[in-house]
Order: structure tokens, then sequence, then C-alpha cells
């Protein structure tokens, strides 16, 4: 397998704070990576480590095989990137933020009407950006990173700002960018029904370490498989699905967490069985899909368990 | 490196930064032209010029200076533009020696805009009321080596003021720093070591003794392009974080 973008022991601290632990991030040529993470998990440090904004203080960030702290500018050319912040200068018309960069990277003239084309913004390309909106801003963004056809694109929340209709059309457009142009996509979002639609890859991050990450479908097939119960006496029923030897996720309702491989089927016979001879009224048993959310979710609450278990002590 | 000045100049494109380019020299010649009117008789047009020299280099200078490279620095730290800059596959003290580049050839625009719009102002002000238009001609050649010369001493001041605004995300240090800065320049006018002042290097241009003013331009231009230097190696190796 090819790697786009590897990290190998990537950490760093600042001050007395590790913001990357240790982070071996693998995302294979022509994927669409995910990656996800709560605030404050370490995703944009990772970013800008990658961009060669920050400097790692162990490990190291490979872009198609070149060292990032070693060579910065062989890695930034295979890049095109979207941050946060966009960058955009409010004052200058979409073509003529377009155009700085376009200058700056050497590239024909043509080149700016190329990305405007794919993210449709050509109708709007004269108008001051002070006057777009911020959909219109995120697009933007995307065409400039998209300047210069780089392989490898790394968008921070990409759909930010855009509406339902903008939302879908860039999920199709980036899970599209592969098979089009051959690129890789390192994208982070905290929206996991778009990273699931529009994903190859997922990579999970929890307090600056990832905690899980390869193909989208084998992660989802791995994760356990779930049934939502409810009934009138919750308090009661919490310690008899635990003594049948399942997980409750943590939440308001129950939320039972079923073992990989259980058969979702007989597990909720079971438990509706045990319940009602326990004198406990069962009113729904909902089975859950495995989903990239059942998956984060079970991730979460295997990294919150340590924080939890340091409180109780 | 001229095409990273040319995104430079690209980006003052409607901004505050070209318009304060303009307003700053304007005001002096508004000044000049009010002056003018309210008089009884008439000045010679070397008087008029180096009223609007001096006006400038004193405080205008200084303090549009001040403005300029905040302005420019927070069209890069407003959007926080830095991390798609320095992202880019272009040698980051290059990006930042454009901008330099870019704020020095504003400030030497200004210049020139001040000599040409005291002369208009002094013109104009001729034909509202004849008894007090200039008299003589203008000694064009003089008067551009006399703004050349206050551009060239102010290159310390502008270098440490650009260096301050580039620094710090808030605009707040860089404008205490001028203002600081051309406030003790004033206060201290007199003051024998004041041409040791980056602030009030430009006006020491205009000393009578010629060795405080040659002194006042070698430190200012000599000063600047060691602080251009280090500013750049310095901001080059800076994190965005």
């Amino acid at each position: 397998m090819t790697l786009a973008i590897e990290t190998c022991g990537l950490t760093r601290r600042f001050g007395g704070r590790t913001a990357v632990q240790d982070l071996a991030m693998q995302v294979p040529a022509q994927a669409v990576y995910g990656f996800l993470g709560p605030n404050g998990a370490g995703k944009t440090t990772t970013l800008k480590m990658l961009l060669g904004l920050i400097r790692p203080s162990e490990g190291r960030a490979l872009i198609e095989g070149i060292d990032v702290a070693a060579d910065r500018m062989g890695a930034a050319r295979k890049v095109g990137a979207l941050l946060e912040a966009h960058g955009l200068h409010a004052n200058l018309t979409g073509r003529e933020n377009l155009e700085i960069t376009r200058r700056l990277l050497a590239l024909p003239r043509g080149e700016t009407d190329r990305v405007l084309e794919v993210v449709e913004m050509r109708p709007d390309a004269h108008r001051r950006v002070s006057d777009y909106s911020l959909g219109m801003r995120q697009r933007l963004g995307i065409a400039r990173a998209l300047l210069g056809a780089p392989p490898v694109l790394i968008l921070d929340e990409p759909t930010n700002g855009l509406d339902p209709d903008g939302i879908a059309d860039m999920r199709g457009f980036l899970a599209g960018l592969p098979a089009r142009t051959g690129a890789t996509v390192l994208l982070s979002s905290h929206l996991l029904n778009e990273v699931e639609q529009t994903a190859s890859h997922v990579g999970v991050i929890f307090a600056g370490r990832l905690a899980v990450q390869g193909p989208l479908a084998d992660l989802t097939a791995r994760a356990a498989p779930g049934l939502d119960v409810e009934v009138d006496q919750p308090d009661r029923a919490r310690p008899l699905i635990l003594a049948r030897g399942f997980d409750l996720a943590e939440g308001d309702g129950l939320s039972v967490r079923l073992r990989p491989g259980d058969d979702v089927r007989a597990a909720a016979a079971g438990l509706n069985r045990a319940l009602v001879e326990a004198g406990i009224a069962v009113f729904a048993l909902t089975p859950r899909r495995r989903s990239l959310e059942t998956l984060y979710r079970h991730v979460a609450d295997q990294n919150r368990l340590p924080t939890a278990h340091k409180e109780a002590a | 490196m001229l095409t990273a000045l040319s995104v430079e100049l690209l980006k003052l494109n409607r901004s505050l930064a070209a318009l304060l380019a303009v307003a700053a020299p304007g005001l002096i010649a508004l000044f000049i032209f009010f002056n003018l009117l309210r008089m009884d008789q008439a000045q010679d047009w070397f008087m008029v010029m180096m009223q609007a020299a001096a006006i400038w280099a004193y405080f205008m200078l200084p303090m549009g200076v001040t403005a300029l490279t905040a302005l420019v620095a927070q069209m890069e730290h407003g959007p926080r533009s830095w991390e798609h800059l320095f992202a880019l596959p272009v040698r980051r003290w290059r990006l930042l020696a454009a901008k330099a580049g870019a704020v020095f050839l504003v400030v030497a625009a200004m210049e020139a805009a001040v000599l040409m719009l005291a002369a208009g102002a002094g013109a104009l002000a001729g034909l509202i009321k004849p008894g007090i238009a200039p008299t003589g001609v203008i000694d064009w050649s003089a008067m551009v080596w006399l703004h050349a010369r206050i551009f060239a001493a102010g290159a310390l001041l502008t270098a440490i003021q650009l260096w301050a605004a580039l620094r710090f995300r808030s605009f707040v240090p860089g404008l205490v720093l001028g203002i600081g800065g051309t406030f003790f320049a004033v206060v201290a006018t007199s003051a024998k070591n004041g041409v040791f002042m980056p602030w009030q290097m430009p006006v020491n241009v205009l000393a009578t003794d010629p060795a405080r003013a040659d002194l006042a331009l070698m430190l200012g231009l000599g000063g600047g392009v060691l602080v251009l230097g280090l500013m750049l190696a310095h901001l080059s190796r800076r994190e965005v974080v």
C-alpha cells in the first residue's frame, strides 16, 4: 500500500502540555481520509505539522515520502490546503484572491479559471470577498487549495458554512476527487455523517493520540452493534443488563453496546425476557446499525474511561 | 521576488493602506493650502516646499508609517493569511521581504505625493488669492533629493514599525511603539542626542548642521537595512501557531 501521508511517532508539546503524542497516521494514496476527534484533541496541531507551519517536538511527518521538517518546500509542492481560517482578503475579489496564490506558485493564468469552474464560482469571481457568504468563501478556499492540482489535499472542516445543497455537492466533489484526479484527501471534520458518506478511511484522535484508524468499512464492521432500550425503571434495568455481560454507553438513555459477533435479534429477545421476568416493563428495543457514529462513540467511551477512573480514585 | 512583490501590491487594491497612502500626504497639502490663504504676504516656493517637507518629516511620516505598517500587517493577521502563505512552497523570507518592499514602495509614493500635492496646494492657493501666490520657481531636483533623503532616513523607523506590526497579531504593540516614538521625537526635538532616535531621523535630515543631517541619513538608512535583515531572519523562523 502506497502512503500519501505518513507520520511516525509524531509528537508536539507546548510548554508542559502535550497536544499530539506518538501519532502514527497512515493515509493511503488516493484515499479520502476522515480525521475525526473532539475539539482540542490535536487535529489542527497535526495538520499544522503536516503543512510545516509548526515543528514536531519528536517524530516526523512524510508527504508522499518527503519529510516535512527536512524538506518543507518539497513537501509543500505536493499539498494544497484549506485551513479553518480561510485567509482570504475581504477587500479583493474572488479572482484576485486566487491570483495571489497562482502567481506565488508560478502557475499559468488559465489555472484560476479552471479552479473557479471546478467550484462553480466563475460568475461570482469578480465580486469582492466581503460580499461573499460563508459558503462561497469556503468554496473559494477550496478552489485555492486546488490550484496547481496538488496530489494531496488537506482540508480542515471543508463543509463549514455550506447550506445542505452545498454540503451534498461538496460531499460528492470530495468523494469523487481521487477517481477524477488521483489526489489524496485528508479532511478533518466534526460531522460524522459527512465523513461517513465521503471518506474511504478514517482516523480518530483523542487527547493527542490516534485511537483508531483504517478503512471505514472495516472499522464499522468491527464496531459492536447496539440496542436502545426503553423501560419504565431504568435504574433497575441497568444492573440487570450489565449482569448479562453487556456494556452500557454513556448517555441519558439505556444504550446497550453488544459484543462484536453478537446476534442482535437473539440479544434483544434475551434482554427482553430478562427484563420482563424482573418485572420491568419494556416499551421498545431498537437495534442500532453499525455506523461511524457507533464506532466513534465506542472509541470516545474507551478514551474517557481512564479519566473517569482517575477521577473516581 | 518580483512576483511576490506584485502580489503584495495586488493586496493593496481597495485597502485602507492605499487610502492612507493618499490621505496622509493630502493632509499636508491641505495644511499648506489653508496656511497660505491666511497669509498677507507671498512666500517663495522654496519656503512653501520646505514647510511641507518639515511637517511631513517631523510628524506625519512617523505617524503615517505607524498606521501603514499596522494596516499592512493586519491584512494578513486579520484573516490569518499567514497560515496559507507559509504553507506554500515559497521561501518565507521572500514573502516577508516582498511585504517590506511593498511598504517601502508605498512610503516612497507618499513622499512623491507630498511633493506633488504641496506644489498643487501652493498653486491653487495662489489662484484663489493672487496676492499670496508663491514667488520664484520650484527647484524640483533639490526637492526630489530632499525627499529621497527623508525617505532614506526613515528606513530605520519603517523597519522597526514593520517588525513590530508583523510580529504581533494585535495592532496595539505597533501603535504604542509608533505613537510613543513620535511623541518622544516631538518633545525631544532640540535634544542633542535626538538624532539617534529613529523617529527623529527623518526630520534631522533638514538640520542646518550638515554633519547632523548626514549622521541622521547614515543611521536611518544603515540601521534600516540592518533591522530589516534581522526582521527577516527572525520572522522566517517563527512558527505559525
